[in-house]
């Protein structure tokens, strides 16, 4: 299975786009487009988990690092759209506690 | 034909050419048909080197003698970019063989000596030779 | 090299003038063993060309010309299938160098972070823990102290393979050299935490559990570290219930803190500890319920601890066709008394 990642930059806002599934073969490409962003100052980056199937802990690493970056550089990174399963990954391992995360909602998200 | 001669290598088609003579004196030498079409196939691969990376240089081409055998030293000189890492290039798998087997690990493996001389921006020299089987 | 291809040239000619003749069986068969041991002599795909050239002009002197050249044709289409052979018999050892490194760190490993289950009174307990590749990526440690208490570390560290198991070491000597038995839970977490944001890289994280299991008071305390939540199995009422507590994965901030809960255990209680690698199995793309893990648990509660862990893990991996696509790791403690 594959993963696309397709980023949309505009001005200080990034939109980043997945399709597929995120595991230890995919999570390197993503890793490579997702932690430049987070190096740029004040940039605001978000990231939409609709087409994602599944995610092992391979990609929430490289969420983990993503969010250091982001600390480091002052830049911020919204996650939005994740199905129930990718969520319950993010509230178990108390991630969602310190990052902004949010489960895509029937007719809306959360 | 000279014991002693070259080509320049600035077009794709000039690859054909270093290839030939290769082939040529190679025949002339007395090796047999394999090792004629590893020879061309080497010098193709370094003509094509050239080609891709330095855009111009030359193959050289010298007929050597010893005591008690013969054969045939080919140069591959360009005063391209150089190569950083000599190791890497010569490494199996390295992406500019791609598992194709080819390269200069190839070139390696078709000839029987091989020596490379290279300075980031200065430009690379490759020696290699392959003695005729007695 | 040379030595072969003469003393196969004779032979090859003989079979292929059959051949040609009879189109018989026998002669392909023939054939099929000489390029057998073409390939264990590294004999080239050119040379074989080659020799099939020669054993022609031999046959038929006044072979047509234009056959001549198509084979010398051939012979050079060959010349770079034999170089990727080459490339590929080469690589191929270094594989089974790399392989041969990898069972003994594998079994360093093993040796390294190895653990015996304890006996503890009144405490059963069943143990599966099976690693999907060589290196086990899934850890657990138990230890007794002077009063009988038992310790137990579950951990799972993100990322598989080499740079999990290095990580686990670490985890185990620091665990080591803490006074267990006079720490809380959860200070074990926060201590062990510090540990693991200061020496790993920013993609790893280690969910951890640290339990404490004091006999004389059947109390299991426990602290969580984003890991999968453990199930209290209440014998009495025959119901599971989700156990855990609130807390961060260690290795992401510096100062996180955990949080302590306890638990009394009854006569046949059982309290089952997993990784995700038990919920993250796949079967046809199927993702597992915990529910059908639950059940599977209940059916059995009857038989000691380890005979439950082991048909649990039998089931699964029949499940994933014998292939585990993540470590597998279970522990129940049962109260026997």
């Amino acid at each position: 299975m594959n993963l696309t990642v397709n980023v949309e930059q505009n001005k200080a806002r990034a939109f980043v786009k997945l399709t597929g599934e995120i595991d230890v073969y995919t999570a390197p490409n993503l890793k490579e487009k997702l932690l430049p962003l987070t190096k740029i100052q004040n940039q605001v980056i978000e990231v939409d988990f609709s087409g994602v199937s599944y995610m092992d802990s391979t990609g929430l690493g490289v969420f983990v690092s993503a969010l250091k970056s982001t600390k480091e550089n002052s830049s911020s990174m919204r996650l939005v759209h994740l199905d129930e399963r990718i969520y319950r990954v993010f509230r178990i391992t108390g991630l969602i506690e310190i990052m902004d995360v949010h489960r895509a909602i029937k007719g809306g998200e959360e | 034909m000279t014991p002693q001669s070259f080509v320049t290598v600035y077009k794709e088609w000039d690859i054909v050419g270093a290839r030939q003579i290769a082939r040529e004196m190679a025949k002339e030498l007395g090796f047999n048909v394999v090792d004629q079409a590893r020879i061309a196939t080497a010098v193709s691969e370094l003509a094509r080197n050239i080609y891709l990376y330095a855009k111009e240089g030359q193959i050289h081409y010298e007929v050597v003698e010893t005591m008690n055998k013969k054969g045939l030293c080919v140069r591959a000189v360009d005063t391209g970019p150089g190569i950083k890492d000599i190791s890497l290039v010569m490494q199996d798998g390295y992406s500019t063989s791609g598992g194709l087997g080819a390269g200069l690990p190839g070139v390696k493996r078709l000839m029987d000596e091989f020596d490379i001389q290279t300075k980031v921006g200065e430009g690379t020299t490759i020696t290699t030779t392959k003695w005729v089987r007695l | 090299m040379d030595k072969v291809l003469n003393k196969n040239l004779e032979e090859y000619k003989e079979l292929l003038k059959n051949f040609i003749n009879t189109q018989d069986e026998r002669s392909l068969y023939k054939v099929e063993r000489m390029s057998k041991s073409f390939i264990r002599n590294s004999v080239l795909p050119e040379e074989i060309v080659n020799l099939h050239i020669q054993a022609m002009d031999e046959l038929y002197p006044d072979i047509a010309n234009s056959f001549h050249h198509s084979m010398n044709f051939l012979l050079e289409a060959m010349i770079s299938y034999g170089l990727a052979h080459q490339e590929f018999q080469l690589l191929r050892e270094q594989q089974i160098a790399l392989k041969s490194e990898i069972s003994i760190a594998a079994r360093m490993q093993e040796t390294l972070l190895g653990t015996e289950k304890p006996n503890i009174d009144g405490l059963d307990i069943g143990v599966v823990s099976v690693p999907a590749h060589q290196m086990n990526g899934d850890y657990y440690h138990f230890l007794k102290g002077n009063d009988g208490m038992l310790g137990l570390a579950i951990a799972d560290v993100i990322g598989k393979g080499i740079p999990a198991a290095l990580c686990m070491s670490m985890i185990k000597y620091s665990i080591d050299s803490y006074p267990e038995e006079s720490m809380r839970t959860n200070v074990i977490l926060e201590s062990l935490n510090r540990v693991v944001e200061r020496n790993v890289e920013s993609n790893m994280f280690i969910t951890m559990i640290y339990a404490q299991y004091f006999p004389d008071e059947s109390i299991l305390r426990y602290s969580f570290a984003g890991h999968e939540p453990a199930y209290y199995f209440n014998a009495m009422k025959n119901t599971f219930e989700e156990v855990n507590t609130k807390g961060l994965v260690l290795g992401v901030l510096p100062n996180a803190t955990y949080s302590q809960k306890e638990l009394e255990l009854e006569k046949d209680d059982m309290v089952i500890f997993l990784t995700d690698g038990v919920t993250e199995c796949r079967d046809d793309g199927r993702f597992i319920k915990i529910q059908e893990v639950l059940n599977l648990i209940e059916q059995y509660k009857h038989l000691p601890a380890q005979d439950i862990v082991d048909r649990v893990f039998k089931y699964f991996e029949k499940l994933q066709d014998f292939t585990l696509r993540d470590d597998f790791t279970m522990i129940i403690l049962k109260k026997e008394v």
